[in-house]
C-alpha cells in the first residue's frame, strides 16, 4: 500500500504547477486549463484522506467536484467564444473592461 | 501452473491475444460481408473477383494498403498527423480484455467490479484520434469533419449511456458477467427495456459515425471527412479502429439486452451452469453462440447502411438531444416506477406488445391501389 | 509493483502538466492534459476508487477536454500568436508559485505523514456512494442538477447571442 502523504506531495506539485501556469500565461484558454489542473490535484487530495480515514464523504465530494468542473468549463468556454468574437483574441490582458 | 504470475500476467495475455486474434479476423472478414451485402443490397455484383465469390478479398485490401504509396501533405502538424490513426486503435484494442465472450471464468479476460463503466470510458476516448487527424491535417474539410465527429460523438455519448442505466437498474450490478447471469435466470434484457434497446441501436451507429449519421465522412459535403488526407496503412488504421469499435458496440449489445453467451431464458435451455456441465466443449459453444450474435448485430449495422438515407447535422442533433435524451430518461423513469412497485415481470409485457405491433404493422396487408394514380394520391 | 506504477504515472501527470503551463501551442497543452489526466485515473485505481477513476475518463477525457480542443480547434486558436508577459510578471509568477508550492510540501510533511493505513478493505463500489448519494447528500445532488441546468442555459445565451446579431446585421 503506498503511503497517504506520496499522493498529498504529488497533488501539491500538481496544485503548484497549476499556480504557476494562471499567473505567467496570458492565453484564456490555457490559464482555464491550468485551473481543471488545480482542480484534480484538489480531487486527488480528497481521495487520498478518504482512503487513509475510510470515509466514503470525499469521493462524494470528488463527484460533485467533476459535475461543477463540467459546468464551469460549459461556461467558461461559451464566455471565450463571446470573447474571441468581439476581439478577435483570447488574451486575457484584452479582456479589461467590465462590459464588453 | 497457479502460481500468481501466471494468475495475473500470463492467462490473461493469453486470452487477450486469443480475442484479438479472433476479432481481427472477424474484422477482416466483415469489411467483405459488408461490400458483398452491399451489393446484394444494391442490386450489383460487389467484390467477386479474387478468389471464391471474392473471398481473397479479405487478403488482397491489406495487402493493397500495406504496398500503397503514403502521402504525407507538406504543411500538416507531423506528430498529431500521424498520432491521429493510432490513437483511437488503442482504446478499441483494450475494451476486449473488459468483454465476457463465454461462461467465466475460463473464456473471460478479465472480472472488473465497474467494467461497463470502464468499456465506456475507453470507448469516449476514441474520438481523439478523430478530431486530431482532421485536424492535423490542414485542410478545411478534413477540419470540418473532426468538429462534426466531436460534436456528433459527444452528443450520442448521453442517450448511449442513459440507455444502459435502465438495465443496470434491473440487473443491480456494473458487472458483465453479472448481467448476463440475471438474464439467464429471467428474461433478456431487451423484453423490459425495449426502449432502451432501441435507443442503444441508434446511439451506437452515431458512435461509430456510420451511415445514416456518417456526417463526418460525408462524401457529398466533406469529399472524405477527417481521413481525406490519409492513405495507404494510416486510412486503413483508422478503417480498423471503426470496425473495432463496431465489433465492440455489438458485444456490448449482446452483452447487455440479448443474454451474451446464453441461450435460454428464465433458467431454460443453455444456460451458464449448462454449459458448465459440457465441460470445455461448452465454453466453446458459448463463445461460438456469442460471436454468432455478434455478426448478427453487424449485419444489422450493415443494414442500417443499406436502408436509410443521411442526415442533416441539424436534424442528427435535434433527433440526439430533443428525442433520444427524453427517450431514455422516460424510459429510466419508467423502469424505476416498475421497480418500486416490485413489478419487474410486467415490463415483459411491454417489451412483447410493442414487438407484436411492430410485427403486426410490418406484416400488415397493403391497401389495394388506387385505381387512376395522380387523383387519390396525397390527398391530404 | 505498486510502487513503480505509483511513481511512473506519477512522472507521467507532472511532466504533462508542465507541458501544459510552458508549451505555447494550445493544443498540444490540451492533449497533455488529457494524458495528465489519464494518469491521474491510475491514481485513482491506486486510490481503491475504480468507479472514481471510470468517471475522471469519462467526464474530463471523454467530454470537457473533448470541449476544449472543439473550441481550440473552431477559434483557430494555435495561429493566434500569444504575446509574451512581461519579465517582472514572469519572475513574480515562477518565485510565488514556488514559495506556495514549497510551503504546501512544508505543512503535508510536517502535519500530513500519517502512519499507517487503516486496517481492512475499502468499500467504494458504485452501491456504496449511489446510497450514500441518494440518502445523505440528496440536497446537494439536486442543488448541483439545477446548477448544471443554469450552466447550460448560461452557455446557450452566451455563445447564441452571436449568432442572432450577425443575422440581424446585412
Amino acid at each position: 500500500m503506498i503511503p497517504t502523504h506520496y499522493f498529498l506531495i504529488l497533488s501539491a506539485i500538481l496544485f503548484t504547477i497549476g499556480v504557476v501556469g494562471v499567473l505567467t500565461r496570458k492565453n484564456g484558454i490555457t490559464i482555464f486549463m491550468s485551473i481543471e489542473l488545480m482542480v484534480n490535484a484538489v480531487n486527488l487530495t480528497f481521495l487520498a484522506y478518504a482512503r487513509q480515514f475510510h470515509q466514503v464523504h470525499g469521493l462524494i465530494f470528488v463527484f460533485f467536484i467533476m459535475a461543477i468542473a463540467a459546468a464551469e468549463a460549459a461556461v467558461g468556454l461559451a464566455i471565450f467564444i463571446t470573447l474571441f468574437h468581439h476581439r478577435d483574441t483570447i488574451d486575457v490582458d484584452e479582456a479589461n473592461l467590465m462590459h464588453w | 501452473m497457479n502460481t500468481p504470475l501466471m494468475h495475473y500476467l500470463v492467462w490473461p495475455l493469453v486470452k487477450f491475444l486469443i480475442a484479438f486474434i479472433i476479432v481481427q479476423v472477424l474484422v477482416a472478414a466483415m469489411n467483405w460481408i459488408e461490400r458483398r451485402l452491399l451489393g446484394l443490397f444494391q442490386a450489383r455484383l460487389g467484390p467477386n473477383r479474387v478468389g471464391y465469390k471474392g473471398l481473397l478479398q479479405i487478403i488482397a485490401d491489406p495487402v493493397k494498403f500495406l504496398l500503397k504509396e503514403d502521402i504525407v501533405p507538406a504543411s500538416a502538424e507531423k506528430v498529431a498527423y500521424f498520432l491521429g490513426p493510432i490513437l483511437p486503435l488503442i482504446p478499441a484494442f483494450i475494451v476486449f480484455c473488459l468483454i465476457p465472450f463465454g461462461p467465466p471464468p475460463t473464456f473471460t479476460v478479465t472480472r472488473v467490479n465497474v467494467g461497463l463503466l470502464l468499456i465506456l470510458a475507453l470507448t469516449s476516448t476514441g474520438v481523439y484520434g478523430i478530431i486530431l487527424g482532421g485536424w492535423a491535417s490542414n485542410n478545411k474539410y478534413s477540419l470540418m469533419g473532426g468538429l462534426r465527429s466531436a460534436a456528433q460523438m459527444v452528443s450520442y455519448e448521453v442517450p448511449f449511456g442513459l440507455s444502459i442505466v435502465g438495465v443496470l437498474m434491473i440487473c443491480g450490478s456494473l458487472d458483465l458477467v453479472t448481467i448476463v447471469r440475471y438474464q439467464e435466470t429471467n428474461a433478456w434484457n431487451f423484453l423490459p427495456q425495449i426502449v432502451a434497446c432501441f435507443i442503444f441501436l441508434v446511439a451506437m451507429n452515431a458512435e461509430n459515425n456510420r451511415t445514416p449519421f456518417d456526417l463526418p465522412e460525408a462524401e457529398s459535403e466533406l469529399v472524405a471527412g477527417y481521413h481525406t488526407e490519409y492513405s495507404a496503412m494510416k486510412f486503413a488504421f483508422f478503417m480498423l479502429a471503426e470496425f473495432s469499435m463496431m465489433i465492440v458496440n455489438s458485444c456490448l449489445m449482446v452483452t447487455l439486452f440479448f443474454g451474451g453467451w446464453t441461450l435460454g431464458m428464465f433458467g431454460i435451455g443453455l444456460t451458464t451452469d449448462v454449459l458448465r456441465h459440457m465441460g470445455m466443449f461448452g465454453g466453446i459453444l458459448g463463445t461460438l453462440i456469442f460471436v454468432t450474435k455478434v455478426m448478427l448485430f453487424m449485419l444489422i449495422y450493415v443494414w442500417f447502411r443499406a436502408t436509410f438515407p443521411r442526415f442533416r447535422f441539424d436534424q442528427l442533433m435535434d433527433l440526439g438531444w430533443k428525442w433520444m435524451i427524453p427517450l431514455a430518461l422516460g424510459n429510466i423513469f419508467v423502469t424505476a416506477i416498475f421497480i418500486l412497485a416490485g413489478q419487474e415481470r410486467l415490463m415483459y409485457w411491454i417489451g412483447i406488445v410493442s414487438i407484436g405491433l411492430a410485427a403486426m404493422y410490418l406484416f400488415k396487408p397493403k391497401p389495394k391501389r388506387a385505381a387512376a394514380p395522380g387523383k387519390v394520391a396525397h390527398a391530404s | 509493483m505498486e510502487f513503480a506504477i505509483f511513481f511512473f504515472f506519477a512522472a507521467v501527470a507532472v511532466i504533462f502538466a508542465l507541458v501544459v503551463v510552458l508549451h505555447r501551442n494550445p493544443v498540444v497543452g490540451a492533449l497533455s492534459l488529457v494524458a495528465s489526466f489519464f494518469a491521474l485515473a491510475v491514481m485513482y485505481v491506486l486510490l481503491e476508487a475504480p468507479f472514481l477513476a471510470a468517471l475522471q475518463v469519462i467526464v474530463y477525457a471523454g467530454a470537457i477536454m473533448v470541449l476544449f480542443l472543439f473550441v481550440i480547434m473552431l477559434l483557430n486558436l494555435q495561429h493566434v500568436a500569444e504575446p509574451v508577459t512581461r519579465p517582472v510578471q514572469q519572475f513574480l509568477g515562477y518565485t510565488s508559485g514556488a514559495a506556495f508550492g514549497l510551503g504546501l510540501l512544508y505543512y503535508i510533511v510536517k502535519y500530513a505523514v500519517f502512519a499507517k493505513l487503516p486496517a481492512g478493505p475499502f468499500v467504494t463500489d458504485a452501491r456504496t456512494i449511489g446510497i450514500k448519494l441518494f440518502e445523505a447528500y440528496v440536497f446537494p445532488f439536486e442543488m448541483v442538477s439545477i446548477l448544471l441546468l443554469a450552466a447550460i442555459v448560461g452557455a446557450l445565451l452566451l455563445s447564441g447571442r452571436q449568432y442572432q446579431k450577425r443575422e440581424a446585421a446585412p
